[in-house]
C-alpha cells in the first residue's frame, strides 16, 4: 500500500514536471466537420514546425485538442476542461457561432487569452462586450465581410469599366448564416441607392432542402447584375444545375460558401462562377507563407486544405507563439500586450494585425476576397494586391 | 350521397389544380417533382413499416450509403449512375439481408421501441462511419441531362426531376404486382396483415420479412443511386428524409403505398405553393407538419364518429 | 423493511449530489450538468411512456421552456429565477391545451403529431424574427447566478430532484395503476370505469411541464439559444435512447441509462477524438441487442438467477 502511494507520488511529481516544460495550447473545433476537422490538423502542423524548429522560449508546444460537436453545451465543457483540467496556456480554435455564444460565459469567468478561428455573428460580439481585452477574433465578422464586399466592388468597377453592377440579388439560406448576410446585405449595398436590392430564401440542401426553383424564379423575375447565394457546399452544384435548365444567366454569379465539394472545379459548369473566401490554393503563387503552409499541409496529410480554416487555424498558432516569444511568459497581462503588437504575414496573403472592431479591441482579418473559378482553380480578383487573375465577365450565357 | 359529396371535392380540386396552372405553372411543376422525390424515398420505408412494422430511423443513412457506393463506382469507372444503379441495388439488397439477420431479427421479440433505437443507433454508426471515410465535404458527380429544359413560351424550366415521379410510380405499381400477383408477395402482405394468423396456415414469417426488409433495401439503394445525379452528398444527407418519410408514411395511414404517392403530392404542391410568394416563402415547412397534424386528427374524429 | 432500505439508499444518493460541488471542479461539475439534464428528459418522457403513450416531442416542449424562459427575460425584463417558474407552468398550459387534441390519438399517430408539433414550434421561432430573435436565437444579458459553476450545478440538481420525485409519486400512487392499466389493455380499462382522457391528459401535462422546465434552466445557464440549439433532435432521440438502455417503465433505468451513454459519450470523445460517434453508434446497437431489458432489467436477472 506505501509503495504504491510512493510510486503514484513519483508518477504525480514527473507529470508536473513534464508538464511545465511545455507550452499548453488548448482548442475546440467540431472534428466531425471538414473546417475544424482540417483546422486542428493544420494548428498541429504549426506546432510541430515550430516545435521543430526549437520551440518557444526553450519550450516546447503542446496543442490539447478537443471536439465541441457542434454543441454549445459540449463546446463550453470542452473549454472548463481546458482552464482548469489540462491547465492550457492559451486557447484557440472554434467555428460555429452557436459554439461560441455557448463558450463565452465560461471564457468570461476565467479570462484566459482567447485567440479565435472562427465564430462570424456579431451576437458574439454582443455577447462577448466591450471588456473582453482577452479576446483576439482573427475570422471577419459579418458586418466585416458586407463592408469589404462593397469595398470590393467599388474598387473593381473603378478598374475595370466594363464591369457594372445596379441589381443584386441575394439567394440566402433559411439558417443564421444565411439570414445574417442578407441583413448586413440589405444595409450595407442599399444605403445611399446606388444598388437595387432583392433576395429570397432557400432551405440549404445541407438541412435538408435543396429545390431552388421558387428561389430561382423570383430571381430570374428580377434580372440582377450581380446574382450572390449565401449557403453551403451542398448547394453549389445542384444550384447551377438548375440555373442552367431555367435558362438564368445572371452578368455575375457568385457564391459565399464556407467551402466548395469535392471536385467542383471539374465541373463544366464551375467556369467563371464568383466566390467570396479568404484563402485558395492560387495564393501559394503570390505568398510563400502560404506555398509553405500548402506543401506542408499536402506532405504532411496526403489531402488539400478544403476550406480557409485550415489556414486560419495554422495562422492562430504561430500568432499565440510569435506573442509568447515577445512577451517572455505565458502571463496574461503581457501576452495580451505582445499580441496587441502582433504583425504576422499569413498564408491567406495579408498581413493580420488586430485593430479594434464595433465592440471588441482586437479584431484581426476583416476583409474578404473576392475569386472566379477559371480553368478549374479559385483565382483571387480582390483586393488587387493579392491577385492572381483578372475577372472574367461577364457570367457565359448557358448553351 | 357520399357519392356526390366526392364529385364535388373532385371538382373543386381540379378548378384549384387548374387556376394554380394558369396562375404560376411552377407551383405544380416544381411541386410535383418534389413530390416525386418524397414519395420514391419514402416508399421503401412505407413497405418495410407496413410488412414487418419497424420504423426503420436508418432508412435515410441507407440511401446515403447507397449513393457514396455509387459515387466510388462511378469515379472509379466513368460509369453513369444509371448503370451503376443494378449492382448498387443487388449490393443493398444483400446489405439489408444482412443487417436484418444479425439485428432486427433479434429485436422483433422485444418491444417496438427497442426495434426504434436500435435503428438509431444504426443510423449514427453509418453516418459517422461515412464521415470517417468521406470526410464532411460534400460530393457530387455533374451530368449534363440533369440541366435538361423545356421552353413554353418565356417558361424555362428543368424537367429531369420529374425521373422521380417515374420512379415513384414504378414503385407503387411493382409494389401492387409483387404483392397481389407474386407467391413471395402474397405472403409478405399476409404476415403484414396478421404475423400470427400467417404462421398458423404455414407462411414463414422470418422469411418474408428477411425478404421485404432486403426488397425495400434494394429500393432504396437505387433511389440512393438516382439521388446522387440530382444532389450533393455528405454524411448527414439522409436523415432529414427519414423524418419525412415517416411523416408521410403516417399521413397516408400504415400500409398504404399508393396513399403515400398521394400524400406527398399533396405537400409538394402545397410547400411550392407558398414558396412562390414573397410572404409566405419562409412558411413553406410549415405547411408539411400543419397538414400532417390535421390529417391524422381528422382521421381520427371521423374514425370515432363512425 | 425494503422501502426504508430505498428511502435511506435515496437520500443519502441526494446528499451525496449535493454535496459534489465541493470536491468537483467546474469541468466535471459541467458534465455532470448535461448528465442531469438528460436525465430529467429521460425519466419524464418514461412516465408517458408507462401508459403505453410514446412521445416524440421532448425536444418541442425542451425548447419551449427554453425560449420562453429567454423571452420572459428579455422582452418582458422578468427576473431570471421568476421566469423558470413562469416558463416551466407556460409550456404546462401549453401542453394542457394540446392535450385535448394529441391524446385521441394513439400508437405511431400519436409520436409522428407530438413530433410534427416540435417542428411547428421550432419553425415559429425560427420565422418571428424581431420577437424570437429568428434563426440566429437570443442572446440573454448574462448567465444565471452570474455563471457560478456550483450555483448552475445546483439548479440543474433541483430540477432533477424535481423530476425524480414526481416520478416515485408517479409510481406509487393510483396513477400508477390507472396508466399501467390504459397500457396493457386499454378497452378493458375503460371498461373498468377508469377515466382514460383525464389521467392521460395528467400524465402528459405533468411530463411536459417537467421538460419545458428542464429547458428553461438549460438556457439560463448558458445565456442564450437558437431555435437549431434549443429543439435540437438530439433532445428527442438521446433521452429515448437512455431510458431504453437503462430499462423502461421504472425511474431507476433511464437514471441508469443516462449516466451511461453521458459519460460515455464525454469519455469516448476525449479517448477518440476523430470518431468516437461511430463507437458511440455500436454501443447503443450492442446493448440494445444483447441487453433488451437495459441494465435494470439485467441486474434483476441476475437476481432471479441467483435465487433460483
Amino acid at each position: 500500500m506505501k509503495r504504491t502511494l510512493v510510486a503514484l507520488a513519483l508518477i504525480a511529481a514527473a507529470a508536473m514536471a513534464f508538464g511545465q516544460g511545455t507550452i499548453k495550447i488548448g482548442a475546440t473545433w467540431p472534428l466531425a466537420d471538414i473546417t475544424g476537422k482540417q483546422g486542428s490538423m493544420a494548428a498541429q502542423q504549426a506546432v510541430d514546425e515550430i516545435n521543430k524548429a526549437g520551440g518557444i522560449l526553450g519550450r516546447q508546444l503542446e496543442l490539447i485538442v478537443i471536439d465541441d460537436e457542434l454543441k454549445a453545451d459540449k463546446g463550453a465543457a470542452a473549454i472548463e476542461k481546458l482552464v482548469t483540467v489540462d491547465n492550457v496556456d492559451v486557447i484557440i480554435g472554434g467555428m460555429a457561432s452557436g459554439v461560441a455564444l455557448g463558450q463565452v460565459p465560461a471564457m468570461k469567468k476565467y479570462g484566459k487569452v482567447v485567440v479565435s478561428t472562427g465564430a462570424a455573428s456579431y451576437k458574439v460580439e454582443e455577447a462577448l462586450g466591450k471588456d473582453a481585452d482577452w479576446y483576439f477574433h482573427l475570422h471577419p465578422w459579418d458586418y466585416n465581410q458586407g463592408a469589404s464586399y462593397v469595398q470590393g466592388w467599388d474598387e473593381i468597377q473603378k478598374k475595370f469599366p466594363n464591369i457594372k453592377i445596379k441589381k443584386i440579388f441575394l439567394a440566402y439560406e433559411e439558417g443564421a448564416f444565411g439570414k445574417a448576410s442578407w441583413d448586413a446585405t440589405k444595409t450595407l449595398f442599399g444605403a445611399g441607392n446606388r444598388y437595387v436590392i432583392d433576395g429570397a430564401s432557400f432551405k440549404s440542401a445541407a438541412l435538408g432542402g435543396g429545390d431552388y426553383g421558387a428561389m430561382l424564379e423570383a430571381a430570374k423575375m428580377f434580372k440582377p447584375d450581380l446574382f450572390l447565394w449565401a449557403g453551403y457546399d451542398a448547394d453549389a452544384l445542384p444550384m447551377l444545375e438548375q440555373a442552367k435548365a431555367m435558362k438564368f444567366s445572371p452578368g455575375i454569379y457568385l457564391g459565399a460558401p464556407p467551402g466548395w465539394p469535392v471536385g467542383f472545379g471539374t465541373s463544366r459548369l464551375s467556369e467563371n462562377v464568383m466566390l467570396y473566401g479568404m484563402w485558395a490554393p492560387s495564393i501559394n503563387n503570390v505568398s510563400p507563407v502560404s506555398k509553405k503552409f500548402y506543401d506542408g499541409f499536402v506532405a504532411k496529410f496526403k489531402a488539400e486544405p478544403a476550406t480557409y480554416f485550415a489556414p486560419l487555424s495554422y495562422s492562430a498558432v504561430y500568432i499565440v507563439a510569435d506573442a509568447i516569444k515577445r512577451a517572455g511568459s505565458t502571463d496574461t497581462a503581457a501576452l495580451i500586450k505582445a499580441l496587441e503588437a502582433t504583425k504576422y504575414e499569413s498564408p491567406l496573403g495579408q498581413t493580420i494585425t488586430f485593430t479594434p472592431g464595433n465592440i471588441i479591441k482586437h479584431q484581426g482579418v476583416k476583409n474578404q476576397k473576392i475569386l472566379q473559378w477559371q480553368m478549374g482553380r479559385q483565382e483571387v480578383i480582390w483586393p488587387f494586391e493579392s491577385a492572381t487573375a483578372k475577372p472574367v465577365y461577364p457570367f457565359p450565357k448557358w448553351k | 350521397m357520399a357519392n356526390k359529396r366526392n364529385r364535388t371535392a373532385g371538382l373543386v380540386l381540379a378548378a384549384a389544380v387548374l387556376g394554380i396552372l394558369v396562375w404560376r405553372p411552377t407551383v405544380l411543376i416544381y411541386g410535383l417533382q418534389a413530390a416525386g422525390l418524397y414519395a420514391s424515398i419514402a416508399i421503401p420505408m412505407g413497405l418495410i413499416l407496413g410488412i414487418v412494422h419497424i420504423v426503420n430511423l436508418a432508412h435515410g443513412e441507407f440511401m446515403m450509403a447507397a449513393s457514396y457506393l455509387t459515387y466510388t463506382i462511378c469515379r472509379a469507372s466513368g460509369m453513369d449512375p444509371y448503370l451503376a444503379l443494378l449492382p448498387v441495388a443487388a449490393v443493398t439488397a444483400a446489405f439489408g439481408f444482412l443487417v436484418y439477420r444479425l439485428t432486427i431479427r433479434r429485436a422483433l421479440k422485444a418491444p417496438e421501441l427497442n426495434q426504434l433505437i436500435l435503428t438509431f443507433g444504426l443510423a449514427i454508426l453509418l453516418t459517422q462511419a461515412a464521415n470517417l471515410l468521406f470526410t464532411s465535404q460534400t460530393r457530387k458527380l455533374s451530368f449534363e441531362y440533369v440541366s435538361a429544359s423545356v421552353d413554353i413560351g418565356d417558361l424555362s424550366f428543368g424537367v429531369y426531376n420529374f425521373v422521380f415521379v417515374a420512379i415513384a410510380v414504378a414503385m407503387v405499381v411493382g409494389l401492387r404486382l409483387f404483392l397481389t400477383r407474386t407467391k413471395a408477395g402474397k405472403a409478405a402482405l399476409a404476415v403484414g396483415q396478421n404475423p400470427r394468423g400467417a404462421a398458423i396456415v404455414g407462411i414463414d414469417v422470418d422469411r418474408a420479412y428477411a425478404l421485404t426488409f432486403a426488397l425495400a433495401s434494394a429500393m432504396v439503394g437505387l433511389m440512393g443511386a438516382v439521388f446522387i445525379t440530382r444532389s450533393s452528398i455528405f454524411p448527414a444527407v439522409g436523415s432529414p428524409f427519414t423524418m419525412k418519410s415517416f411523416c408521410l408514411i403516417a399521413m397516408a395511414g400504415i400500409g398504404n403505398i399508393p396513399g403515400i404517392l398521394a400524400s406527398s403530392v399533396l405537400l409538394g404542391v402545397s410547400e411550392n405553393f407558398l414558396k412562390a410568394f414573397r410572404g409566405t416563402r419562409e412558411w413553406a415547412d410549415i405547411v408539411f407538419f400543419v397538414l400532417i397534424i390535421s390529417v391524422i386528427l381528422g382521421r381520427s374524429i371521423r374514425g370515432k364518429k363512425a | 423493511m425494503k422501502r426504508t432500505a430505498t428511502y435511506a439508499a435515496a437520500a443519502i444518493a441526494a446528499v451525496v449530489l449535493a454535496v459534489l460541488p465541493a470536491f468537483l471542479g467546474a469541468y466535471p461539475l459541467n458534465v455532470a450538468r448535461s448528465v442531469m439534464t438528460y436525465m430529467a428528459l429521460a425519466v419524464s418522457w418514461d412516465m408517458l411512456l408507462r401508459s403505453g403513450q410514446i412521445s416524440f416531442g421532448i425536444a418541442g416542449l425542451f425548447g419551449l421552456g427554453s425560449y420562453a424562459s429567454a423571452l420572459l427575460v428579455l422582452r418582458a425584463g422578468m427576473d431570471p429565477v421568476l421566469s423558470l417558474v413562469f416558463a416551466t407552468l407556460l409550456t404546462g398550459a401549453i401542453a394542457y391545451a394540446l392535450g385535448f387534441a394529441v391524446l385521441r390519438l394513439r400508437a405511431m399517430y400519436f409520436s409522428i403529431t407530438t413530433l410534427a408539433l416540435a417542428e411547428i414550434f421550432r419553425i415559429v421561432l425560427h420565422n418571428l424574427h424581431d420577437f424570437s430573435g429568428g434563426p440566429e436565437g437570443v442572446v440573454l444579458p448574462g448567465v444565471i447566478f452570474g455563471g457560478a459553476a456550483p450555483a448552475l450545478y445546483w439548479l440543474c440538481l433541483a430540477g432533477l430532484a424535481i423530476t425524480l420525485g414526481t416520478s416515485w409519486y408517479f409510481e406509487r400512487s393510483k396513477l400508477h395503476l390507472a396508466l399501467t392499466a390504459i397500457r396493457n389493455d386499454e378497452t378493458s380499462a375503460r371498461a373498468s370505469g377508469v377515466d382514460i382522457f383525464k389521467y392521460l391528459l395528467v400524465a402528459f401535462t405533468v411530463t411536459s411541464t417537467l421538460q419545458g422546465m428542464m429547458g428553461a434552466i438549460q438556457v439560463q445557464s448558458y445565456g442564450f439559444t437558437t431555435p437549431e440549439t434549443a429543439f435540437d433532435a438530439n433532445f428527442t432521440l438521446l433521452p429515448l435512447a437512455m431510458a431504453l438502455l437503462g430499462g423502461i417503465h421504472s425511474t431507476l433505468g433511464p437514471i441508469a441509462g443516462a449516466v451511461l451513454l453521458g459519460i460515455a459519450s464525454e469519455w469516448l470523445k476525449l479517448k477518440i477524438p476523430y470518431g468516437h460517434l461511430v463507437v458511440y453508434g455500436i454501443i447503443i446497437v450492442l446493448v440494445i441487442l444483447l441487453m433488451p431489458r437495459g441494465l435494470v432489467g439485467l441486474a434483476r436477472n441476475r437476481r432471479a438467477g441467483r435465487r433460483a
